[in-house]
């Protein structure tokens, strides 16, 4: 039994244009004793601290309402609610109108055995319009039960023998901030959501240009995931899409083709194992959906690094609250064979 | 061959939130009201080489040109014409051959396909299907035969469709400014739509979850309620009758596509049949389009005494629970189970059933009016076997058949 811990609590993330933006959140308190949860409180991290596990492992994750400082009159419960997972029971599905929540100062356990690899995403469930707008989202691996990344044909998405052999792994994790609402909230006014009216499109919880940002010094410290992608040349690179924003988005990468061999951490695959994998140059993305694509970096005639824009085909919307450019926009950057060492984790490079 | 009567006809239908919102719609009862959405149709095909040849009556009560299209029919005619467009000085204003009011037009059609298919207007239809002039239509395949496993399918035995109940949910928006400027004879700039509820079966959560026939939603007479119990092939289908997509993530497990736009997803070229087939847990319901899906849950095998839960119950006193009020959980982690809730907490759970949300994750379309909870969601319900009737999920052979 393998244990993990997740607060919930507030904080803060910042947007290129200078501008701080008050959000709920799940932090990592894994380990953390009792007596310093109390040093986590204000800690929550966009996008949330993902929940990696393995098919065939078992699970138990904690989690523990620390509160909203900044909204002390608040007292919300919170949920974790692992989207997708088969055959859930009730308990564990983290919906509080058809099981419990999780007050301020209490924990709950969830337990899982994930069966089936891929890309899902948790998020909270209490309110869901307003905690996952506010940022309680996450993304949510399972590595097949034979994965070992010493080994190629092993270090896949979905299991040896399936054709979704990777070097390096990403997260493409979208969602979408309204300042107005989260103004709203943090000053203690109820929003009209049919009003929602995004103004800021975020991956891994950073507008460009702090996308391609590997470095941020004392900035950034709650948006700790950049989306800078790189791979040496000839390299198979997994891009692991979740939205968990409200709105459809159509990501585009320019120079490469994108094998789509997950939809919502199924391989396409009909009745009959018929391989239904297809390629995209724009993966066009619904809420509450995840998709994973394999490309291979290209080979350059010229010098390198090649540099692969990679942004929201949505065109309108990279911008940062109308006054520069921004939004969901990043780049692939792709080096000489051999050039940057192994990946330690997803998205980080070198 | 099936006929139907058809009444273009106003109404008004409820909100949770206690508005009352004029619309158009259709209704089969002569003298009745316009209901949301419009009856059900359900016709089953002839063995072939005989073709279905549905025959739809439509008599307008409404103030204006009316219509409906047939998308994905086949053959569709009035007086033995296939249909056109109507023009009225240039203008379009009709995308099929319309009826002008106080009057009756008859269309036929051909039920080449089964599947799951809408209708809807095709009069000025930026306003009149919005309005409410929509509704369904399943066709079964012709060796339909609900009582023999093999022959209960979606496409046709063999098609890998077989299922045990099925649940038509059809979804769209509502602008209520748009039902009070036609209400009112008012003007309407469409390019200010603006969608404030959200509807599953003409209602919006929580009467999505009540039954079937509710007294108090006389023109809302369709529950949305997924009921099933564990093991049970559910056969959901989805008709997007709005003019927006939305993002439908049910709870509980992925479901798997079988059919799109009233198509079965298979290639067959001879004797080689390719299934297209596939799973989400995510399904975009767009626009006019329709999606055919198979629903299981089998659940972990939980039980208090062989297979406990590995995971510390808290006392339910610490725990927040049914913050609106009520809650639908039985209070114990198993199911056909209840424990012991904190009292004075209302619980809507019968004999310790699951519920599993089934909502759109465009969120702010889970709220009626920007209030959650509300719109676009339902749950599915999971009975303990045998706790649940034969009768939910069934859905007759045909609606209107000779």
């Amino acid at each position: 039994m393998i244990r993990i811990r997740r607060s919930a609590t507030d904080g803060h993330i910042d947007t290129p244009d200078g501008r701080a933006h008050y959000i709920f959140g799940f932090g990592n308190i894994t380990g953390v004793p009792e007596n310093e949860l109390v040093n986590y409180r204000a800690g929550a991290e966009l996008m949330a601290p993902p929940l990696v596990l393995q098919a065939g492992n078992e699970y138990i994750v904690t989690l523990t309402n620390l509160g909203t400082p900044t909204r002390p009159d608040l007292d919300d419960p919170h949920t974790i609610h692992y989207h997708g997972f088969p055959n859930q029971i009730a308990f564990y599905d983290g919906v509080p109108e058809a099981s419990v929540a999780v007050p301020v100062g209490r924990d709950l356990e969830y337990y899982y055995k994930p069966l089936d690899p891929g890309t899902y995403m948790y998020h909270c469930h209490h309110e869901p319009v307003e905690h996952i707008q506010m940022g309680m989202v996450g993304p949510l691996v399972v590595y097949p039960i034979d994965y070992d990344p010493s080994r190629q044909a092993y270090k896949t998405a979905y299991g040896y023998g399936t054709g979704t052999e990777f070097n390096r792994e990403y997260y493409v994790f979208l969602n979408e901030l309204d300042c107005v609402i989260h103004n709203l909230v943090a000053t203690v006014q109820e929003p009209d959501w049919t009003k929602y009216k995004p103004t800021y499109w975020l991956i891994n919880g950073r507008s460009y240009p702090d996308t391609i940002v590997t470095d941020t010094g004392s900035r950034l410290l709650s948006q700790p995931w950049p989306a800078l992608i790189g791979a040496n040349a000839g390299e198979k690179v997994l891009l692991r899409f979740v939205n968990l924003g409200f709105q459809q988005q159509a990501m585009e990468m320019l120079g490469v083709t994108m094998k789509v061999v997950g939809m919502d951490g199924m391989r396409p695959v009909g009745q009959n194992g018929e391989d239904l994998s297809f390629n995209k140059n724009i993966i066009y993305i619904a809420p509450g959906q995840s998709y994973d694509v394999i490309f291979e970096a290209p080979t350059s005639s010229g010098s390198y690094p090649i540099t692969l824009p990679f942004y929201n085909r949505n065109l309108v919307k990279n911008n940062l609250n109308g006054t520069q450019p921004g939004g969901m926009v990043t780049e692939a950057q792709i080096y000489p064979p051999g050039t940057l060492p192994p990946q330690t984790e997803p998205n980080r490079f070198p | 061959m099936p006929t139907v009567n058809l009444w273009a006809v106003d109404g008004y239908i409820s909100t949770p939130d206690g508005k009352s919102i004029y619309i158009w719609g259709f209704t089969d009862q002569e003298g009745g009201s316009a209901q949301l959405p419009g009856p059900m149709i359900i016709v089953k095909q002839q063995a072939p080489p005989d073709k279905t040849i549905v025959t739809v009556n439509l008599t307008n009560n409404l103030p204006e040109e009316v219509s409906i299209l047939f998308p994905g029919q086949s053959e569709v005619e009035v007086n033995g014409r296939p249909v056109q467009p109507q023009y009225y000085n240039g203008g379009l204003v009709s995308f099929t051959n319309h009826v002008l009011p106080g009057e009756t037009i008859t269309y036929t059609f051909a039920a080449a396909s089964p599947g799951t298919f809408l209708y809807e207007s095709g009069t000025r239809p930026h306003k009149q299907v919005p309005m409410g002039l929509y509704g369904s239509i399943i066709v079964r395949p012709h060796d339909y035969m609900p009582h023999q496993p093999e022959h209960k399918t979606a496409y046709g035995a063999g098609t890998g469709t077989e299922f045990d109940r099925e649940y038509l949910l059809v979804v769209s928006e509502i602008d209520p400014d748009l039902h009070q400027a036609v209400e009112q004879g008012k003007p309407y700039n469409i390019r200010s739509y603006k969608p404030r509820y959200w509807t599953i079966n003409g209602r919006c959560a929580n009467d999505t979850m009540l039954p079937h026939n509710m007294s108090h939603l006389p023109n809302q007479p369709y529950g949305a309620m997924v009921m099933m119990e564990p093991d049970e092939k559910v056969l959901i289908r989805y008709t997007g009758a709005g003019v927006e997509n939305h993002p439908l993530h049910p709870h509980g497990n992925h479901t798997r596509l079988v059919g799109l736009d009233g198509r079965l997803l298979q290639n067959r070229t001879g004797n080689t049949t390719v299934d297209l087939s596939y799973k989400r847990f995510t399904v975009l319901a767009g626009a006019g389009q329709t999606h055919d899906q198979i629903y299981t849950w089998s659940g972990l095998g939980f039980d208090p005494a062989t297979n406990p839960v590995p995971t510390v119950i808290p006392n339910l006193r610490n725990m927040a629970i049914g913050h609106t009020g009520m809650t639908m959980w039985s209070g114990s982690p198993y199911l056909g189970l209840k424990g012991e809730l904190p009292s004075g907490m209302v619980s809507f759970n019968e004999v310790g059933e699951y519920h599993f949300m089934l909502h759109s994750h465009a969120e702010p379309e889970i709220t009626n009016w920007g209030a959650f909870p509300g719109g676009m969601m339902t749950m599915i319900a999971v009975y303990p076997e045998g706790k649940l009737g034969h009768h939910h999920g069934t859905l007759p052979v045909e609606s209107h058949g000779l």
